[in-house]
């Protein structure tokens, strides 16, 4: 009967151990999104309705100014992404599904989830050689392959595993009718598969919002100044926010919090979308 | 291949030029950093790595001297109690998700781990810097140091917010939902038989659990391998948690830099000394081999422990 006892104490035990460790693992969450809705909702009042468009202000101003051609860049820089990384991670993933037993197919589909290991800042070190040097000056388009290289894997995954799973028996139907491949793939799977490409898009939309490392070297960071035209610098809200919090200025700060609030918006919108969409998510 | 249609074969070839631009920037990517980086380790040889000296010149190219060690030891010494303190982490979530949380909010719980694993990594960054490290600094690192001086790790007085210690937490708390999910994914993966036998021998949950994780153990070390990864290439939040500054010492409250915060602060005006983008680029093949290898044998070990359980 003792036995027995420590048996059921040891359990209680870790059932309340396991539900305290989760929660104490949880808990940023909250904390850093009250942080970003109370300081960031505090500069967005301040700011009013023209924190969206107003560019940012002068360290030493009182005015908070907004963040305007930022959330432009953002916005462009999310766009330009999905237009240079959708054709890529699209026909990469149709070669892998459709042709698996060739060696080539399945080398590029290994070597394309490998883009995910290798860290965000080399990508923009990588742009920054190949793009920027040569072009003398940063630009959107090196912001914009940048981003596309680093949501390339998340965009791949996702859009293989939704070709990959259209069951077998629609395929066969398909060729049965005598289509070709490209026939087939255009007519009927991109219809079976939607789903799947457009969170492989959301994704996309995801990362090019929020990535910081790899706009470091490639953008420039012009936050005075509206869009000015592909070759030309640009800014983004992560970058604003990042260089933002390591000056000294107070404004500032309040400048980046605000951003940190459309920032998340941004993202939570993107997310959701995503999670009506497919059931699982890979970030 | 000659039972394939002609079309098909022409789709292929017209699907080839994405994969060789795919292959491209990764033969790229390996060719600018070993290339850029040839000059400093021909000029300084093994010593760019096992030296701390960081000793730029804008006026003399002769006399100066790059060496990373402390940078690598800081990547190594952040990531790894980063680590430490996310895997107890990841395991618990893990149990808490499948065995104690009610059907209805399981759902729920997964969601917030998958938004939490998305988050801009500069919004963990904004609210490490300003909100969480000054508050870290009060209330754990003053007393840890007050009680437990006599431990090198905590030998040293915390002076300012952003520490080692500082950057570890947050890369912690960054790298617990990924983790997480590889482990859930494992920890669901088992076999519904194994579940039934040891459910049917009587055992309490906490026994049940304690023999499902015995049998993922593979599959945790990778998910801890490809964490290991991913933390040694975050560069933005530790660049605005960990101090950014060269020391080389045990003490985890004392401001350091890691290899991808280096590249983060330094590339940018790195251009106008002779040798520092070479020492730049140098380090990033670095963190790239560090990369690579780690998550090599991460996956190595998942896929293994997959296909062992595809025989059993």
């Amino acid at each position: 009967m003792k036995r027995l006892d420590r048996r059921i104490i040891m359990d209680r035990f870790f059932k309340y151990l396991v539900i305290v460790i989760s929660l104490i693992a949880l808990m940023p969450l909250f904390y850093i999104i009250t942080s970003i809705l109370v300081h960031g909702g505090s500069t967005v009042l301040k700011a009013g309705i023209s924190f969206l468009y107003e560019p940012p202000p002068s360290p030493l101003s009182t005015n908070v100014g907004g963040i305007g051609p930022s959330l432009l860049g953002t916005i462009l820089l999310m766009t330009i992404t999905i237009i240079i990384g959708l054709p890529l991670a699209f026909f990469t993933a149709v070669l892998a599904v459709e042709y698996p037993n060739s060696i080539i197919a399945k080398f590029v589909g290994i070597l394309t989830r490998s883009f995910i290991e290798i860290p965000t800042i080399l990508i923009g070190v990588l742009v920054y050689t190949i793009m920027v040097l040569p072009m003398g000056r940063f630009s959107a388009i090196a912001g914009a392959i940048a981003l596309a290289l680093v949501s390339l894997p998340y965009m791949y995954t996702h859009i293989e595993n939704a070709l990959a799973s259209i069951p077998w028996i629609y395929r066969e139907a398909a060729y049965g009718l005598g289509l070709t491949k490209p026939k087939a793939l255009f007519h009927i799977f991109m219809g079976i598969a939607r789903r799947g490409i457009v969170a492989g898009i959301l994704i996309g939309l995801a990362k090019a919002s929020g990535e910081t490392a790899p706009l470091l070297f490639t953008i420039g960071g012009s936050r005075h100044s509206y869009f000015q035209g592909l070759d030309k610098p640009i800014d983004a809200i992560p970058l604003l926010i990042y260089e933002f919090a390591q000056t000294p200025y107070n404004i500032y700060h309040e400048v980046a919090w605000g951003a940190a609030l459309i920032l998340l918006l941004i993202y939570l919108g993107v997310f959701a979308t995503l999670r009506l969409l497919v059931k699982k998510v890979e970030l | 291949m000659t039972s394939i249609p002609r079309s098909d074969k022409l789709f292929f070839y017209a699907l080839l030029p994405f994969a060789g631009i795919v292959l491209s920037i990764f033969i790229l990517l390996l060719k600018i950093l070993v290339e850029n980086s040839l000059p400093i380790f021909i000029r300084e040889g093994l010593g760019f790595i096992t030296s701390n000296i960081w000793r730029p010149s804008e006026t003399n190219s002769r006399i100066e001297y790059y060496g990373i060690l402390s940078p690598i030891v800081g990547t190594f010494y952040t990531s790894l109690i980063a680590l430490i303190l996310a895997l107890p982490a990841s395991i618990a979530l893990t149990v808490f998700v499948n065995e104690y949380v009610p059907h209805r909010f399981k759902i729920l719980i997964v969601n917030l781990i998958e938004v939490m694993a998305g988050l801009p990594t500069v919004l963990y960054g904004l609210w490490g810097a300003f909100i969480f490290a000054p508050l870290l600094k009060d209330y754990v690192m003053v007393p840890l140091n007050n009680y437990f001086w006599f431990i090198p790790i905590f030998s040293c007085k915390p002076t300012t917010p952003s520490t080692m210690f500082t950057a570890s937490v947050i890369l912690a708390i960054m790298v617990t939902p990924f983790i997480t999910s590889v482990i859930r994914e494992a920890y669901e993966a088992i076999p519904l038989s194994y579940r039934e036998a040891a459910l049917g021998i009587g055992t309490t949950k906490y026994e049940y659990v304690k023999i499902m994780l015995t049998m993922i153990k593979p599959a945790i070390l990778a998910a801890v391998l490809l964490g290991f990864g991913r933390v040694a290439g975050e560069t933005i939040a530790v660049s605005m948690t960990i101090g950014n500054s060269f020391s080389l010492s045990m003490c985890l409250f004392e401001p350091g830099y890691t290899i991808s915060s280096l590249i983060a602060n330094q590339f940018g005006n790195a251009g106008f000394y002779h040798y520092m983008t070479y020492a730049l680029y140098g380090a990033g093949f670095i963190l790239l081999i560090i990369g690579l290898t780690l998550n090599s044998i991460g996956l190595y070990i998942l896929v293994r422990w997959r296909k062992s359980l595809e025989e059993t």
